[in-house]
């Protein structure tokens, strides 16, 4: 019996992994409010810019604020907790890694296609309204077509590393549990648990170095380095080298631990 | 070699077409045999093929394989033909085919409407065969079979062999059966590798096997088989009395002093032949030597 290459293979991972995705309530309620809150709130900002930021210049620093968001955080969050966290959680407890295992596909196949399933869904909430606001504005005439394509064009950038550090994350975290309960508070924990005490233990001691362990302030110091926003506390090569670095060993450890899994016990 | 484990040592052996039975007690080594064969572990030396395959090559070896688990690992929220499509899919089959093959194959092990309900709801006996069809979606040229039969009732286990049987009676198909269960080993397999302590302890066709060296007879008698034992050495031939009868070392008329004998006693000879043993006596006479051996 003729059968399709490793594309054909992945592909239909991802595509039954997003139906089943879309089949779950939890799923669509997040990603409805995620978008829509997201998507809303930017927009209202663009047109309301004067009475909500007076003195704001109608340049590129602008789309600083709709990528500040910090619904965006909440969001992916919440995303990468409600999908992600099951998305290998969920094989390893009903064992269904060994089906997949003894397919014709490698564990690299699988978790490509694992990321593929988490990675659109978070990016509906970190690049989709991040990349429709510019496009809005400048259809609206609120901004020039140059800045709204670079602002289109920064804004993809940055959500594209903020998805791959929260999927790359938070499939690390669903493989080492077969609890998705269990990855998802470590969604939140990595999210709040070093952004919070990041944010008050810098204040209080004044030491904005302790601000490179929180992602989102890694993220916000690259958006205002993208934007030409002033007053950026980080140094943005080394918010970058950390998302960066954070994604790689996330993969890579995610990759590992696949790799120790026995899928054929006896 | 798992850290400092060498859970299967000086494994050499060929395995020909048709099905092959893999036993062992616990810790014998099948399932890092299995690993071996699925290409999820490589050996640290040497190398083996399956189906002309390297199995360093891992997913050309997959895709002529069929693996049905010993443990539960289905995906409980899809319905029966859901996993079994999906599970085609994967395996390379195109959306069509992988639901037309779905169908069949869930056909030939008799899931008939139960296929369109959830797995979560299926009893033990469903789910084997959802296992067994998920192995067969993609039509494999080796089939590997691990406790198939395990958790089943006595209807459900019979129903299972029947099926295992058919395939391993197709032509172009192969077999690789791991069991505790001897006796579904024995009904099925015409070859037979037998693992203990990591090292391969026999393997050849049951038949020959099973059948004992052409130089021992055994003997079932009607009567005092012990005595008959007795007198039997006393006439200077080496025999032994054990529930499976009297087996006799063969040497020139010693039919003849047999027969004589057991007129002498009044015991009636039923049966004098090869000595044949079965799966079971077999398998724990090489584990008890292997044992000592060891000691």
């Amino acid at each position: 019996m003729p059968l399709l290459g490793r594309r054909h293979r992945l592909r239909a991972i991802i595509v039954t992994g997003l139906r089943r995705e879309f089949k779950r309530p939890a799923t669509i309620v997040a990603t409805a409010v995620g978008v829509g809150l997201v998507l809303v709130s930017s927009i209202v900002i663009v047109l309301f810019l004067g009475a909500f930021l007076p003195g704001q210049a109608r340049d590129l620093s602008f789309f600083f604020v709709p990528a500040s968001n910090g619904a965006i955080l909440f969001f992916v969050t919440l995303m990468a907790s409600v999908v992600g966290s099951a998305l290998i959680a969920d094989d390893l407890n009903s064992m269904a890694l060994t089906l997949y295992l003894s397919r014709p596909i490698t564990h690299a196949d699988y978790l490509v296609a694992k990321a593929a399933i988490l990675a659109p869904l978070i990016s509906m909430i970190a690049v989709l309204p991040l990349v429709l606001t510019p496009f809005v504005a400048a259809l609206l005439a609120l901004f020039s077509w140059t800045i709204a394509l670079e602002a289109i064009g920064l804004s993809l950038l940055l959500g594209l590393l903020f998805t791959a550090f929260y999927t790359s994350v938070t499939l690390l975290l669903s493989s080492l549990t077969t609890r998705k309960s269990y990855a998802a508070a470590g969604v939140f924990a990595v999210t709040f648990g070093l952004t919070i005490p990041a944010d008050i233990l810098s204040s209080s001691i004044g030491n904005s170095t302790l601000l490179y362990i929180s992602p989102w302030e890694d993220y916000l110091a690259l958006a205002r380095a993208a934007f030409g926003v002033s007053g950026n506390e980080l140094d943005w090569p080394w918010a970058l080298a950390i998302l960066l670095a954070a994604t790689v060993v996330a993969s890579l450890a995610t990759y590992l631990r696949m790799k120790a899994v026995e899928v054929v016990s006896g | 070699m798992f850290g400092e484990v060498r859970a299967v040592d000086d494994l050499s052996v060929a395995i020909p077409e048709g099905a092959i039975g893999l036993v062992g007690p616990n810790g014998a080594g099948k399932t890092t045999f299995l690993r071996l064969l699925l290409g999820l572990v490589r050996p640290t030396t040497g190398s083996a093929k399956v189906l002309g395959h390297d199995i360093a090559e891992g997913v050309p070896v997959r895709e002529r394989i069929g693996y049905m688990p010993e443990h539960d690992c289905l995906i409980p929220d899809m319905t029966g033909v859901g996993l079994v499509t999906y599970m085609g899919r994967v395996s390379g089959l195109d959306a069509n085919t992988a639901i037309s093959r779905a169908h069949d194959v869930l056909q030939f092990v008799g899931v008939e409407e139960e296929r369109y309900r959830k797995i979560a709801e299926y009893s033990t006996g469903m789910k084997q065969k959802i296992k067994l069809a998920q192995a067969m979606v993609h039509d494999p040229q080796l089939y590997i079979f691990d406790e198939p039969t395990t958790g089943l009732d006595p209807r459900g286990r019979t129903e299972m062999l029947d099926l295992v049987r058919v395939i391993a009676r197709s032509p172009g198909r192969n077999v690789v059966l791991s069991s505790h269960l001897l006796p579904d080993v024995e009904t099925i397999c015409k070859y037979i590798v037998i693992l203990d302590g990591g090292h391969q302890i026999a393997a050849g066709e049951l038949s020959e096997l099973l059948t004992g060296s052409a130089d021992r007879l055994r003997i079932d008698v009607r009567g005092d088989r012990e005595a008959f034992a007795r007198q039997l050495q006393e006439a200077g031939i080496e025999a032994d009395a054990t529930p499976s009868g009297v087996h006799v070392a063969r040497k020139p008329g010693v039919e003849a002093a047999i027969f004589q004998t057991a007129k002498a006693l009044g015991v009636e000879v039923r049966y004098m032949g090869r000595e044949i043993r079965s799966l079971e006596e077999f398998f724990l006479e090489l584990v008890q030597r292997n044992e000592a051996r060891g000691a």
